[in-house]
């Protein structure tokens, strides 16, 4: 690690996506040990951002630094060598092996594997034979997260981890996204429609809208803020 | 399906020991060859069987190249010529022992798929396929062209020595022993790429064939797993250009073909890919059937035609996938009772 107060940061990163700049350039920077959220309306530009900063789409201008160190002429193995997981809005595992099966391959590169500790802690000890195709729908997402927590990254970024999940689950997950994140010193950048979810475990939230940051702040600032309740929020902030 | 028989069922892929029961599967298997020349009379059954066990280990190598890939080649018949092509030239210019000129014609071949295979499987699906055949259709030319070098469309004569590995070369030339040889060594293949399978490197590249982004981003690069796959395919069909090789003493443009490479596709899909040894299977089906029908009519190429359509749609994991689904079914209903 330099001595980079930011464990992730990017600076004017802009993207296009199809006609238009996804992405504008955008400034975001988290320090060490933080959950910042991110969110805004859908077509906002965050999955592209986390796209960017994860090393998924190139980045088209602008620079992506991790511990202070540029990285993005990095490909995603070189990120993910660096400490740096991710998990995906659409559940990203690996079907046809078992739960145990893709965690092990994942382990193999992974610095000190924690296979058994990354099962334990998302509630798949029982699963570890079970094919990822066979499980139930919310057990295939904690899977997905598995994948992404497995050698303790550093940096995490995570694209709707809640999605599909019912309430009872979207907050099981957040208390153990904010849990893990505090005991293994994760900075945690979320992107996330449940704005409970957010709300309750993020120290910092970025709101994104037509790709650019529209507002900064604690949860608290941001319910205050009248921009991102005239942009986003409405009235039931 | 309840968690138990889930559990059960996928602890029974994820082992990745090998069972007694896998190498007793081999010593069967290695028995039947030993046996199967005194039982069989006829040699003219023996002749097709031999060509079907050669063919069967092409197919195999295609086969193994959709299972752990996900892709299909259609210009296989490429590393299958090229190694015939390799010893036959080695042989002809007197270069090397014969021995050596085998591990070479094996060699070329492997290592040529590999190098060009870190460019192809970068390519996804059906342009993936369609460079396969271009690289075959490549080298069928340069034999139809060159020749100086390959005797053009004509082919050449090998010249095999009067012994191999101390054996007379009679060994490799009749039907009794060849097919013994061509049966063991296609049961060691297809118990070597069952250990492959089953290795890290074989449920990595099952991983990348599932979902190559999600492989990248917990860590691997992917071309090169890929590439090394295409290369064990590769040199299993090299394997198979050697034995025909060496059991006609003769080669020329067709075993470069792309409708040998069609015909080791067809072979892998009757048998199905699911299991290393479906396209063997699906190899003996074939060359049975076509000799079948082509003593019945000249259309025969309709009935094989025929065959691939009610097979992909009756069985789409192929004859070998599908009685393994029923053996499956039959093991768990027998597990209920």
């Amino acid at each position: 690690m330099t001595g980079s107060a930011y464990a992730i940061e990017g600076t004017a990163l802009t993207r296009p996506y199809g006609g238009f700049l996804a992405v504008n350039k955008v400034d975001i920077a988290v320090p060490h040990g933080e959950i910042r959220g991110l969110i805004g309306p859908n077509g906002a530009g965050k999955s592209t951002l986390i796209d960017v900063l994860s090393g998924r789409a190139a980045v088209w201008s602008g620079q992506v630094r991790m511990d202070g160190r540029d990285i993005g002429a990095l490909g995603a193995q070189e990120r993910r060598r660096q400490g740096m997981a991710r998990s995906f809005q659409k559940t990203n595992i690996f079907p046809e092996l078992s739960v145990r099966e893709q965690l092990d391959i994942a382990a193999r590169k992974a610095e000190k594997p924690n296979v058994e500790e990354v099962m334990d802690e998302l509630g798949l000890s029982e699963l570890g034979a079970a094919r990822a195709r066979d499980i139930a729908y919310g057990e295939q997402r904690r899977l997905d997260l598995a994948l992404a927590l497995i050698g303790r990254p550093r940096v995490l970024l995570l694209d709707e981890p809640a999605a599909g999940l019912s309430m009872r689950e979207s907050l099981g997950l957040a208390t153990l996204l904010r849990d893990l994140a505090q005991r293994w010193k994760v900075t945690v950048l979320l992107v996330e429609h449940d704005m409970e979810v957010v709300f309750s475990i993020c120290d910092r939230i970025t709101v994104l809208q037509l790709g650019r940051v529209l507002a900064e702040g604690t949860p608290d600032e941001i319910r205050r803020s009248a921009d991102v309740v005239t942009a986003y929020l409405g009235s039931a902030a | 399906m309840s968690r138990a028989t889930m559990n059960i069922a996928a602890a029974r892929v994820a082992s990745p020991r090998l069972s007694h029961l896998s190498w007793l599967l081999l010593a069967l298997a290695l028995a039947v060859g030993f046996g199967l020349p005194g039982v069989v009379a006829s040699v003219l059954v023996l002749t097709l069987l031999t060509q079907a066990v050669i063919g069967g280990m092409l197919a195999v190598g295609v086969g193994f190249l959709i299972r752990q890939n996900g892709v299909v080649s259609f210009g296989h018949a490429a590393w299958y010529g090229v190694s015939a092509y390799c010893l036959g030239l080695l042989l002809r210019h007197d270069v090397l022992s014969v021995e050596l000129a085998l591990v070479l014609a094996l060699a070329v071949p492997t290592l040529t798929a590999f190098l060009l295979g870190l460019v192809i499987v970068r390519v996804p699906g059906v342009a993936f396929s369609m460079l396969t055949l271009a690289i075959g259709q490549a080298f069928h030319e340069f034999a139809m062209k060159a020749q100086g070098v390959t005797n053009g469309d004509d082919g050449f004569a090998i010249p095999l020595p009067d012994t191999l590995f101390g054996l007379p070369i009679s060994t490799v030339q009749q039907p009794e022993t060849m097919f013994v040889l061509c049966w063991s060594l296609l049961a060691l293949v297809v118990f070597g790429l069952y250990v492959t399978v089953r290795s890290p490197f074989g449920r990595l590249t099952e991983a990348i064939r599932e979902n190559e982004e999600r492989a990248r981003f917990i860590g691997y690069r992917t071309v090169l797993p890929r590439a090394a796959t295409y290369a064990i395919s590769a040199f299993v069909a090299a394997l198979a250009g050697l034995l025909f090789a060496l059991y006609n003493g003769f080669v020329s443009p067709e075993v470069l073909h792309w409708s040998l490479s069609g015909s080791a596709l067809i072979m892998a899909v009757i048998g199905g890919s699911r299991l290393l040894w479906g396209p063997a299977l699906g190899a003996v089906i074939f060359f049975f059937l076509k000799d079948l029908a082509g003593n019945m009519t000249e259309h025969w190429p309709a009935m094989i035609g025929a065959t691939v359509i009610v097979v992909t749609v009756l069985m789409p994991a192929g004859i070998a996938g599908t009685l393994a689904e029923l053996f499956e079914r039959l093991r768990k209903a027998g597990g209920r009772a």
